[in-house]
């Protein structure tokens, strides 16, 4: 009952006591994360993706399996998750109309409440909590703006930083994971 | 004619104000109306990454204040264009709606679920149309054979954009280029992504994507590339010089937005009214071409 089975894998062995089972259920159970289960991991995902032609550690369909298969540690510490370039092509290709790039991002949600998150995304949230936009003030533009008669901006930071509040996103603190 | 609310996002009012330039004189010259609203923050797209939830309430914001103002949003960069239509689609579910609704009421704002998003591009090809463009056109451009860059955000997801492009085969920034008389050169690397979005986690994967389109584009006889989102352009313009330091290459690529391009085509003033003086790779071979 208990005899440990093994999963192949081109880089490591696994092992299915390892797995957390819940982890499918966990991720799933955020609305955009949804749909993973129709998964049927043809491939199409990490064929159109641009980020595993360039670097073919980085590979979705693989990442999907781990999430599945309940791999949840080595999926959120997983520096891998966060060299997403956002281009939408994964769910694009899908046969089977899995937001790729949506679940992609619950699991940054979780990983990030659990400290994996790189520092920059921290960094440019608390600036978006003090102007409003991801860059502070800087004489360099804000006189290249006057020079060109372009209108000044406000940079409020008050309403975002209310916001990023209720939403829990200024509670995150990490280490980057590197 | 068209009113929209101008929403310039945080990359091109700070680092490509020459995007913002000729964007505002374009929309002036065609009396497209915008509104600049003041109290506009970042569309939310990187705050995605730590929690969903702040990235929509983000969108939500600014489309909340473009709706109090009774307008639609025009955007210039295409993540903004993404991110926000992106929310807007998510907000059109009214149990979506409530949740962001009972959040968004601290900061005193209600969302109802009635703006339109549309990236300046978008509405130069609907609400103008390619023809007026053909005729307006005063220049000759034919001598110009330039590579389109559409942006992943501005045609993905497509579920987002009611059906205006077709995100592996589009065409509209290709009519765009010929209707001013300038030649839109198809190559194999299309659609790949600049990289933009992550930049800030991995500058090397940046480096690769860009040298592959560049190298693709090397002995294609191109002019310049054409793009529509200034990320984009920070990516091709600004890290082609890191590109050929690292990998030891030659690219010296001029990389235009569209409204500069479209504007010269009206015979626009190149540094007053388009800021091309404030390009770093030189724009003086596209100009020589253009009669």
């Amino acid at each position: 009952m208990n005899k440990i089975k093994k999963v192949a894998t081109s880089k490591q062995t696994v092992f299915s006591t390892d797995f957390d089972h819940n982890f499918r259920s966990e991720v799933m159970r955020h609305p955009d994360a949804s749909g993973l289960n129709a998964c049927f991991s043809c491939g199409a995902c990490t064929a159109g993706c641009p980020i595993h032609e360039v670097f073919p550690e980085y590979d979705p369909r693989k990442l999907a399996k781990m999430v599945r298969l309940g791999m949840r540690k080595q999926v959120l510490n997983s520096p891998y998750i966060w060299y997403c370039a956002t281009c939408h092509n994964c769910e694009q290709r899908c046969p089977q109309n899995v937001k790729f790039f949506n679940v992609l991002n619950v699991l940054k949600n979780i990983a990030a409440k659990e400290g994996y998150a790189p520092s920059c995304w921290i960094k440019q949230t608390e600036q978006v909590a003090k102007t409003g936009i991801v860059f502070s003030t800087e004489e360099k533009w804000v006189k290249k703006r006057e020079e060109l008669a372009l209108p000044s901006l406000k940079l409020d930071g008050k309403k975002a930083k209310k916001i990023i509040e209720l939403s829990g996103a200024d509670k995150i603190k990490a280490e980057d994971p590197k | 004619m068209s009113k929209y609310a101008l929403f310039l996002g945080c990359t091109t009012p700070t680092q490509v104000p020459q995007y913002e330039i000729s964007a505002r004189w374009i929309c002036k010259y065609f009396g497209i109306e915008i509104i600049d609203i003041k109290d506009f923050i970042c569309c939310g797209i990187n705050q995605i990454n730590l929690s969903i939830e702040a990235g929509l309430l983000m969108a939500a914001t600014n489309l909340a204040l473009a709706e109090d103002k009774k307008l639609d949003i025009l955007t210039l960069c295409a993540a903004c264009t993404g991110a926000l239509s992106e929310a807007a689609e998510k907000l059109k579910d009214q149990e979506t709606r409530d949740k962001i609704n009972n959040k968004l009421q601290t900061i005193g704002l209600e969302y109802k679920g009635n703006v339109k998003v549309r990236h300046i591009s978008r509405v130069l090809y609907e609400d103008l149309g390619i023809e007026r463009i053909k005729k307006e056109a005063k220049k000759d451009l034919s001598k110009l054979r330039v590579a389109p860059h559409y942006g992943c955000h501005y045609l993905k997801p497509k579920s987002a954009f009611e059906g205006f492009e077709e995100p592996d085969n589009p065409r509209s920034l290709h009519q765009l280029i010929s209707a001013i008389g300038a030649r839109p050169v198809n190559y194999e690397t299309l659609n790949l992504c600049c990289g933009g979005k992550v930049f800030p986690v991995s500058e090397d994967l940046v480096h690769s994507l860009v040298q592959k389109k560049l190298d693709n584009l090397k002995n294609k006889r191109i002019d310049a590339m054409v793009l529509q989102c200034q990320t984009c352009y920070l990516m091709y313009n600004d890290r082609q010089k890191e590109v050929n330091k690292k990998y030891g290459k030659q690219h010296n690529l001029p990389i235009i937005l569209y409204p500069q391009l479209l504007g010269l085509a009206l015979g626009a003033d190149p540094v007053k009214n388009l800021g091309l003086n404030l390009h770093t790779v030189s724009m003086d071979k596209v100009l020589e071409k253009i009669t």
